[in-house]
């Protein structure tokens, strides 16, 4: 009888054929340029994967991460949407310049978030695509099926764009990775400079699937 | 080859088919007579057993479940056009002979990526329900002959050869002279000019070197020309009016391939449509896309009007519909060194124009400050195609937590001790406060009616949470939270 760490390899391999598009290894990350969360998912948000970032408290912090998300992809001249659930972002907490590589969808329902985001992570034009359901009624979200998730999962596996999903508790199932911020912001850290802030942010690493990666190496 | 002809064999009657879907796959006739007169003019392939000049009784008895219909004088303009636009896209220099059938004039033209060309438009055009056959030659006659013979496309390159077998009846003899020639034993356009023309004449008069002419080709006329089409427009009445949503696709997808054949024809692309469904109740319900990417893209240009009309619910029944394109030249762009443009800039704008179409025109884009100190003003603007990188730091570096707006402000009571908030109530928000910042105070558009005055504060709550609230004439509000 072959040893198990044999088996498991073999399975591994077997799977890798009979299953290719499953084995794509992560074509890079996008780095959130929030040490926390770059530290926590090794790097930056997956390309192909689904990242779930849990505001479990007001002030958690999950704004500042779309904010350093936006510099981040600026500054690699790649573009990024956001799929507003609940019409949140305020662009003038931004600096003006940081808005030109954004398409922002504002949505006035969680379906058309859910509609809006089928059709962004399919587009290969974008490398991050942040869909924010925070604000959206939590009663709406949980009506949401399984399948709806899986979908999208389905669909940022075919290509190369990170997709982070805020929402204020967790709801996307199987999802890879998720990160909690659970430790709000105080008023003192309003006049310290917003790198500083996201790098101060508490992530608590919920749950990881190294072994996506795993598999694919 | 000089010259090409278009021509669609049972034009009327693929005129008709292409404008409505209930017909397709179906067996057709057109008839033509009134009562026990009327006679069969043209039946599709379906329809078998079913020749032309058949009476309609006897044909209904052959093919049981046949439909019978009417020539139909606005598909055949509708259809005509298509063939047309198709022509341009070969020269500019086209007539329009009668009917089903053009001429186009080539010279000029390289002749090897024009038959490339020919085989292009065959193939959309039975794409679009309109099986046209193409003829090249030297003479337009030569060309038309050619057209009358191909499968879909036939370049006559060496004119005997390809005479010699075809039948008599091809130059239109008049009945006394093809009696006289079938006297002779002449069958063939080849047989008939074997024969030296000046005997012919001598024998048959004028008409007979004229006939003669005609079975070598050689007949040269001057063409009428036609001007390519100048308003992108094409429009439809339903009778019945429709309830559905099918009849109007259908519709729309021809209207689309014709108008994209001739603005590609005058050498355009849309940068605009405009759509109108006219309603019974003698209303309408307009839309106007603007193509991010100009394009003459038919399947681009339905998946727009697709996503649109998925949404749209009218209070009567459409009774008709029409779509605008409005023209531009095609774009020409270079990528810049520097900057990162897009992928796959079909897909860009197709998809932003699909998520308008569920969130709306005004929900979609990227946002841009506007250029006053009112709270929360913005405007959404068309998405740049490149990305540039950023060259300054910005003036101001971004400091503190992120707002988050509440879109619209919550309501809130706000008790205030020496002139701070120290408690928030009666709202979707409810605390004390723990640490206040402010008053930032701001005013603008004093001189307009719309002048605004607010008081901002930002608020930290002992049960945790870092908001911003806000004082205006309304009353305090809470703006967003920081995060």
């Amino acid at each position: 009888m072959a040893p198990p760490s044999q088996t498991v390899s073999e399975l591994r391999s077997l799977l890798a054929v009979r299953f290719p598009e499953r084995a794509r290894k992560p074509c890079g990350g996008v780095p959130a340029a929030v040490r926390p969360i770059d530290d926590a998912l090794g790097g930056g948000l997956p390309a192909g994967r689904l990242t779930e970032l849990v505001s479990a408290v007001p002030s958690g912090g999950g704004q500042t991460v779309v904010a350093a998300l936006l510099a981040a992809t600026l500054a690699a001249r790649q573009r990024m949407a956001l799929i507003d659930g609940a019409d949140g972002f305020a662009p003038e907490a931004v600096p003006a310049g940081m808005l030109r590589h954004l398409v922002w969808v504002r949505c006035r329902a969680p379906e058309q978030a859910f509609a809006a985001a089928d059709i962004l992570v399919r587009d290969g034009n974008y490398a991050a695509v942040v869909l924010d359901l925070r604000g959206c009624a939590e009663r709406a979200l949980r009506r949401t099926p399984a399948s709806a998730w899986y979908r999208l999962q389905r669909a940022a596996e075919g290509g190369s764009v990170a997709v982070l999903v805020q929402t204020t508790s967790p709801l996307v199932p199987a999802v890879p990775w998720r990160l909690v911020l659970d430790t709000p912001l105080s008023l003192a850290d309003v006049d310290a400079p917003r790198d500083a802030v996201a790098d101060r942010l508490a992530v608590r690493t919920e749950r990881s699937h190294p072994q996506a990666i795993e598999l694919a190496g | 080859m000089s010259y090409a002809v278009l021509s669609v064999p049972d034009f009327a009657l693929h005129a008709l088919r292409r404008s409505d879907p209930e017909l397709c796959g179906q067996a057709v006739a057109l008839v033509a007579g009134e009562g026990r007169k009327a006679r069969v003019a043209a039946a599709s392939p379906e329809a078998r057993g079913i020749v032309p000049g058949l009476a309609a009784a006897l044909a209904m008895s052959r093919c049981p479940g046949i439909v019978f219909r009417r020539r139909d004088p606005a598909a055949e303009v509708e259809a005509h056009r298509l063939l047309l636009g198709a022509a341009f896209t070969l020269s500019p220099r086209v007539e329009s002979t009668c009917g089903g059938c053009c001429t186009v004039d080539l010279r000029g033209a390289d002749p090897a990526r024009t038959e490339a060309l020919m085989r292009l438009v065959a193939v959309e055009l039975a794409g679009t329900g309109l099986p046209a056959r193409i003829g090249a030659g030297a003479t337009p006659l030569l060309a038309s002959y050619a057209a009358r013979c191909a499968e879909p496309v036939l370049v006559v390159r060496d004119p005997r050869d390809f005479l010699a077998p075809l039948p008599l009846a091809f130059a239109d003899p008049a009945p006394a002279q093809a009696e006289i020639l079938r006297g002779w034993g002449i069958a063939t356009l080849g047989g008939l000019t074997a024969l030296p023309k000046a005997e012919v004449g001598r024998r048959l008069g004028s008409e007979g070197v004229l006939l003669w002419e005609r079975a070598a080709g050689e007949t040269l006329r001057v063409l009428r020309l036609v001007e390519p089409a100048r308003s992108f427009a094409a429009e439809w009445a339903y009778e019945p009016p429709v309830e559905s949503i099918e009849p109007l696709f259908f519709k729309l997808r021809r209207f689309a391939e014709r108008v994209a054949l001739e603005l590609r024809g005058a050498g355009f692309v849309a940068e605009k449509l405009s759509l109108t469904l006219l309603l019974e109740d003698e209303t309408d319900h307009r839309r106007e896309f603007r193509l991010p990417e100009p394009g003459a893209d038919v399947e681009g240009w339905m998946r727009v009007l697709n996503a649109h009309l998925g949404t749209v619910r009218t209070e009567a029944r459409v009774a008709g519909v029409r779509l605008v394109a409005a023209p531009a030249r095609p774009p020409e762009k270079q990528d810049g060194l520097f900057d990162a443009g897009l992928r796959d800039p079909a897909s860009f704008w197709e998809n932003i124009a699909r998520i308008a179409a569920i969130v709306g025109d005004d929900r979609v884009g990227t946002p841009a400050l506007a250029d006053t100190h009112r709270p929360d003003a913005f405007v959404l603007e068309r998405p740049s195609e490149a990305v540039t990188p950023s060259v300054e730091a910005p003036v101001h570096p971004p400091c503190g937590p992120t707002l988050r707006r509440f879109r619209p402000p919550w309501p809130v009571r706000v008790v205030c001790d020496a002139g701070s908030p120290c408690r928030l109530e009666g709202g979707r928000l409810e605390g004390d406060v723990r640490a206040a910042l402010g008053p930032w105070r701001s005013a603008g558009d004093w001189w307009k009616p719309q002048a605004w005055a607010v008081e901002t504060w930002q608020v930290e709550l002992a049960g945790g949470g870092v908001y911003q609230i806000a004082c205006m004439d309304a009353g305090w509000c809470v703006e967003g939270i920081l995060d």
